[in-house]
């Protein structure tokens, strides 16, 4: 367990965040503290839709229990926060 | 006695470049200070600076338009202008002074080495009087400030802003210091008078004059308008030179120095001089909108100066003619939203009649911008403050120093350019910045942008309150809505309005 700063780029928010997260959370955990400091502060909630992380340049989401610590991340890269539609759900996860 | 004309002794007075014999050219001239790219003497004592005048007729002008700045703000220092004048107005002046002034003193050290640097007799000349042009901008633009100090201690920020490591003055010195203080001599004529100076120094002060005077602050007009006189004299320092570059072979090196500095000139005047024309001004008062003045004011006469002198535009011109639309826009909700951040109070400028002038003036605001204001605005009327502020920092660029931010909403754009250099990754907000860093990456790469700070341990404790510590920000000091928050009013009459 250990501290990695990431950095956070929400869908349909218009800048990029630090976003401090723990080598052992999930990409879903990942999401929720993105969400934090953007979702309710300048971006709507999408309800049907779930959060899903990516890498820059990547059109797949990581799946969703990878650890931070299993995803290769350099210290302060920049992740894609996106939403997507929770119907999708067992096409990609 | 009779007083020869100006014209039948200039030349030969100012052909200064004797012959040393005490020391060696090199020695007088080191290249390191001078930068004249092996270009010989000779060569440059071909420069002709379209802009003539002898030091007493210097003086004579010079007298004459510190008496006039200064008589009017005597004569209107009754006008009430600080207790009349609408808070957004306030916080445009006081964003200019904290910005603006210490940096004059910055750009008389720039035009100094230029003085004392420069192979060219006639830019020697120039300079000269271009030093003495900017100790007098930097010391009236503390002056003026200063008699708000009492009664706001914001203003006391014209002074104080570039002894702290508040984060729009870590940009700003990063910018300045790049350009002013650590070139030589024809690299700053070039990067400092030709890119910066002859473009958005215009921006700045014609620009605002114009705002000014239609607020009713008539001190601050003439003030910025007697600064604009010299900086349209000096800032034609550089043309001459970038053609003694062409004529010589080096138009690729003065190219890059044109691209690298109107590029990181943009960048900062986005935050700077975007938000106050198209937010802070009174809607009321708005002459042209940011996209408009710059259309007119540094697109048309940069394009004609780079045309004239037979170099290119920058290679990143139709990004920057697009981002002309785009990138103040995201500036000004950072600032907005981080305000505790900085030493003066953010006007929202999002009434509904605000929105349909922004809506006019740059199509699809609100589908963009106007989404993230929407989540703002539902919040304040809820009364739930603490949702319009944030918990965490603003990724920085690692050469402007500014928030990473471009289209939210429906027209998301938001991008990361990441560079690994020597084991560090840097982040960049667009692709210009990143190739500025790359243009030297040694000149930059050491240097640490807030959030490296932060990262490294230096700001403590890591929270907000340490970090206002950390930049200077002292309460009384610290940002908040210019307004209030009165102008959420309307939005909630209107839900009344809704839900009766």
């Amino acid at each position: 367990m250990a501290q990695f700063p990431l950095t956070s780029n929400f869908e349909g928010d218009f800048v990029l965040q630090l976003l401090p997260v723990d080598t052992e959370n999930s990409m879903d955990e990942v999401t929720e503290l993105a969400a934090y400091h953007s979702v309710g502060r300048r971006v709507k909630a999408r309800p049907g839709h779930i959060l899903r992380v990516r890498k820059q340049g990547s059109t797949e989401p990581l799946p969703r229990t990878m650890k931070v610590a299993e995803a290769g991340f350099k210290p302060t890269e920049c992740i894609e926060i996106i939403w997507e539609p929770a119907s999708q759900q067992g096409t990609s996860a | 006695m009779a007083l020869l004309n100006r014209m039948d002794w200039y030349d030969i007075a100012r052909t200064t470049n004797w012959t040393p014999k005490y020391v060696k050219e090199s020695e007088l001239y080191p290249d390191e200070m001078c930068g004249s790219m092996g270009i010989p003497m000779e060569k440059w004592e071909v420069y002709d600076e379209p802009y003539k005048q002898t030091y007493p007729e210097y003086v004579k002008v010079q007298r004459e338009k510190d008496a006039g700045a200064y008589s009017v703000k005597a004569a209107l220092e009754r006008s009430r202008i600080f207790e009349n004048a609408d808070p957004g107005w306030l916080s445009v002046m006081k964003a200019h002074y904290g910005a603006i002034a210490r940096g004059e003193y910055g750009a008389a050290s720039a035009e100094a080495r230029m003085m004392r640097f420069s192979k060219a007799p006639g830019m020697r000349n120039m300079a000269t009087l271009g030093c003495m042009d900017e100790i007098r901008h930097s010391q009236m633009q503390l002056y003026f400030p200063h008699e708000y100090v009492s009664k706001d201690r914001q203003f006391d920020w014209a002074h104080k802003a570039y002894d702290t490591n508040e984060w729009a003055m870590i940009a700003s010195r990063h910018f300045f210091d790049d350009m002013m203080l650590t070139r030589d001599a024809i690299s700053v004529s070039i990067m400092l008078t030709f890119a910066f100076e002859t473009g958005f120094t215009n921006m700045q002060f014609l620009g605002l004059a114009a705002d000014a005077a239609e607020a009713g602050d008539f001190t601050f007009s003439s003030l910025i308008s007697s600064i604009q006189t010299d900086e349209s004299r000096h800032a034609q320092i550089g043309g001459p030179v970038l053609q003694i570059l062409i004529d010589n072979g080096k138009k690729a090196e003065a190219q890059r120095q044109i691209d690298i500095s109107f590029w990181r000139a943009w960048k900062l005047f986005s935050v700077l001089t975007g938000p106050i024309m198209d937010y802070y001004t009174p809607l009321e008062h708005r002459k042209q909108s940011f996209k408009e003045f710059m259309e007119e004011w540094i697109v048309a006469q940069f394009e004609r100066s780079i045309n004239d002198l037979g170099l290119d535009k920058p290679w990143y011109w139709d990004q920057f003619l697009h981002d002309l639309n785009i990138q103040h826009h995201g500036m000004h909700l950072g600032v907005w939203f981080w305000r505790p951040t900085v030493w003066w109070n953010p006007a929202a400028g999002v009434t509904p009649a605000e929105r349909d002038w922004l809506e006019q003036k740059y199509p699809g605001w609100n589908d963009t911008w106007g989404q993230c204001w929407d989540v703002i605005i539902d919040n304040l009327v809820e009364g739930n403050l603490a949702k319009t502020y944030p918990e965490t920092l603003p990724v920085v660029c690692n050469m402007c120093n500014l928030p990473i931010n471009f289209t939210p909403g429906k027209g998301w754009a938001v991008k990361d350019y990441p560079l690994e250099y020597k084991g560090r990754l840097y982040h960049f907000g667009s692709e210009p910045d990143r190739w500025c860093f790359e243009q030297e990456p040694e000149r930059y790469a050491g240097h640490l942008s807030l959030v490296d700070r932060f990262l490294a341990g230096q700001i403590q404790p890591p929270n907000l309150a340490g970090a206002l510590a950390y930049m200077g920000l002292a309460p009384g000091e610290i940002g908040d809505d210019a307004h209030g928050y009165s102008w959420i009013e309307i939005y909630k009459q209107m839900r009344m309005k809704k839900a009766s």
